[in-house]
């Protein structure tokens, strides 16, 4: 009889840890898609700016400077390497881009060409794609970070030596930013 | 609150077996009506009297059953395949890839599914009428449509666009979406069916208005149940994405002050929408009475919640609105004469300006001289007339499309107009659209039109309303003109006014279902439209 109750405790607790490492293991799948998402987007941004550097150049003789922020901006953006790089080559991309646009305010001429129109909304949605992409890859990461240091869940990820992930964030340019805020003053 | 987009878990819906029950009990009800009418009427025949039915199981079991293969019928042809038809309802299209708006809209729908980590397939469609509003339907096919209106569209700016689609994505991937849309294919459709027919011709349907309005009845009971919460929940799941309160405050803000489609789109659907298109005084008051009847939170409120979020004073905001949405107004300048030194170095004149840029021998190089002032200048020196030489140049650069013009039989030019295509003659001016983009047109207001296009417009739309008025009142014929042929399909085009509202001429082809608009003609239907010019009666 103790026998069996032994045996049954082993199964019930062998379970246990097996459904906490499946959850795991599905949470880091779904950060692991989130970061290729977030890798699409980002090359999709990459291959456009050329596009848009090469029209707008014959318009803008006089904003040298604005374009090789951007061209430059790209360069460093390609050849980054670690998580942190990346996000802070990104993060200054998106500020030259920004830079750009409303430099080309000042362009009639370039507002009323078709070409340029289109490739600032492709690169618009562009932008908008990596922030929603970023949005979502952060969220699943705190997800993840949190089930791996809450109690129950911290041992079984000790043992199969789960690896946190890093957020995707370059620290200096995210200070000043208000971020996260929002999902608190909805209630 | 769930964290991310990905955690809006889909709820079990027990909404929908409680509106199968109700449709269950209704064919029931239906039933023993029509069972106890036939016992009427045949009352020794094999059905015995009526009141057997009460008495014997086993009558009471197979109406039963008929009313369930009835109602398990009737729930499967509408649920299943529902966001489908109610957009087929609507006259709803898929986006027009070539079309910078539709393609603006595309690119959002793709972001909203780059935010909700490709969940869901989420269709975009357009619903090609200029009322402002916006709605989704799901259903148990697993189709998910946002619909949203080409009068909207035109209107809202790019972070205004993303806010409300991501307000419809949230009742599309929260689920709650699926039982509006049940409820109203089940019940809705048929009511703003009901409303189609409220003709003198159906007045024999006696018996099927009786139904209906049950039904109608039945929908708007129904609308209760549906927690009128689920729209300040989408409102900030909307904000949890573009993490922009204002522009959903800016696009409701919008909606509130415009037509929202009463008439369009049909009573029953007013679940599905963005806002109630019949918003009513009652609702707007947001008393706790009309909070229980109708289908929407007042959007006042709505707003409210928004700006408070955005810390923004609601005085501030209107003051805002209201200083952007001031209509231009028409001005009056009086008409200048100019004279013009033709080629043979004679003065001709005097002509106002829509006659001397008509005429084939003025080029920027031709001496002009304004009737007032004693100076004479080169044409393109004139800021007005150079504009018309502008476009007569931009216009050159274009595709060569396979129609040619009906009357100067020159090939069309495919250019791009309010970010659409459609096809012009570099010689007359005239222009070709597809039926289905005039809508889309008309609702954009990105082009600007010149006095002489204003004043054009009202002087033609005035003679228009004379002409039209003699006619009825001396009870002639109608007579189509066949003047011009079709550049598609060489049949004859018909002479009509755009609509009885807007008395502008244009030739339509009802074989291929396009629209020939002789210069400056789609230009002044725009401007009588947006500008709202009536004709005043003067006879």
């Amino acid at each position: 009889m103790a026998v069996w109750v032994f045996i049954s405790l082993i199964f019930l607790f062998l379970s246990w840890v097996i459904f906490i490492y499946n959850r795991l293991v599905t949470l880091r799948n779904e950060v692991k898609n989130a970061w290729y998402q977030i890798d699409v987007q980002l090359k999709r941004r990459h291959d456009l700016i050329p596009n848009l550097v090469a029209v707008v150049k014959g318009y803008m003789e006089f904003e040298r400077s604005t374009l090789e922020a951007v061209t430059s901006a790209r360069t460093r953006a390609l050849s980054a390497v670690s998580m942190h790089e990346k996000a802070f080559a990104e993060d200054t991309l998106t500020l030259a881009l920004g830079r750009l646009f409303i430099v080309m305010e000042n362009y009639p001429s370039l507002k009323s060409n078709e070409n340029v129109m289109q490739l600032q909304e492709e690169l618009t949605s562009t932008e908008n794609r990596i922030a929603f992409a970023r949005q979502l890859y952060n969220d699943l990461v705190a997800n993840f970070r949190t089930k791996l240091e809450v109690f129950p869940d911290n041992i079984v990820a000790s043992i199969f030596a789960f690896q946190s992930v890093e957020f995707f964030s370059s620290e200096d340019t995210d200070k000043g930013l208000p971020v996260a805020d929002i999902s608190a003053r909805t209630k | 609150m769930p964290l991310t987009f990905i955690d809006i878990e889909k709820k079990k819906s027990w909404r929908i077996s409680v509106l199968f029950i109700i449709l269950l009990v209704m064919y029931f009800c239906v039933s023993v009506a029509l069972f106890l009418g036939l016992a009427f009427i045949f009352p020794v025949q094999f059905l015995g009297s009526g009141f057997l039915l009460f008495r014997e199981p086993l009558y009471l079991l197979v109406l039963i059953v008929i009313s369930l293969i009835i109602a398990i019928i009737h729930f499967s042809f509408s649920a299943f395949g529902a966001a489908g038809s109610i957009m087929r309802s609507l006259g709803a299209s898929p986006p027009d890839p070539e079309d910078g708006v539709h393609r603006r809209l595309m690119n959002i729908t793709d972001e909203i599914h780059v935010v909700t980590g490709n969940k869901r397939q989420m269709k975009c469609m357009v619903i090609p009428s200029l009322s402002m509003n916006a709605m989704a339907a799901a259903d148990l096919k697993g189709d998910a449509v946002i619909a949203i209106t080409e009068g909207l569209l035109s209107r809202l700016t790019r972070p205004q666009l993303e806010a409300v689609m991501a307000h419809e994505a949230y009742h599309i991937l929260s689920g709650d979406c699926l039982d509006t849309t049940v409820a109203t294919s089940l019940f809705g459709m048929y009511a703003s069916m009901l409303e189609n027919l409220n003709d003198e011709d159906y007045m024999g349907f006696y018996l099927l208005f009786f139904l209906f309005s049950v039904l109608l009845t039945m929908s708007s009971i129904l609308s209760m149940f549906i927690s009128r919460e689920r729209e300040y929940r989408a409102d900030a799941a909307s904000l949890r994405m573009t993490r922009n309160p204002l522009a959903l405050a800016e696009a409701l803000h919008l909606l509130s002050r415009n037509w929202t489609g009463v008439g369009v789109i049909g009573g029953g659907l007013e679940m599905l929408c963005i806002t109630n298109p019949k918003a009513t005084e009652l609702e707007k008051s947001g008393s706790w009475w009309a909070d229980l009847f109708s289908t929407h939170p007042p959007i006042g409120k709505r707003i409210k919640i928004l700006l408070k979020m955005a810390r923004i004073n609601i005085s501030e905001f209107e003051e805002k609105a209201y200083s952007k949405t001031e209509t231009p107004y028409i001005s009056e300048t009086p008409e200048i004469l100019y004279y013009a030194l033709d080629t043979r170095h004679q003065w001709q004149g005097p002509y106002n300006f829509a006659e001397l840029v008509s005429l084939s021998w003025l080029s920027p190089r031709t001496w002009i001289s304004k009737g007032s002032a004693n100076t004479v200048e080169r044409a393109s020196e004139d800021s007005s007339i150079s504009e018309i030489f502008k476009n007569r140049l931009s216009q050159s650069d274009g595709e060569v499309s396979a129609f040619s013009c009906p009357l100067c039989k020159q090939p069309l030019f495919e250019v791009s107009y309010e970010k659409t295509k459609v096809y012009q003659c570099n010689f007359c001016g005239g222009m070709l659209v597809e039926n289905d983009k005039i809508p889309r047109i008309i609702a954009r207001t990105e082009k600007r039109f010149t006095d002489r296009v204003k004043s054009v417009a009202k002087a033609v739309l005035m003679d228009n309303q004379r002409n039209l008025m003699k006619k009825k009142l001396r009870g002639a014929k109608k007579r189509f003109q066949s003047v011009i042929l079709c550049s598609k399909c060489r049949n004859p085009m018909f002479r009509t006014f755009y609509s009885l509202a807007y008395l502008i001429e244009i030739d339509r082809c009802n074989v291929c279902n396009v629209t020939w608009f002789d210069m400056d003609e789609l230009e002044m239907l725009q401007c009588v439209i947006e500008d709202r010019i009536i004709p005043g009666l003067n006879l």
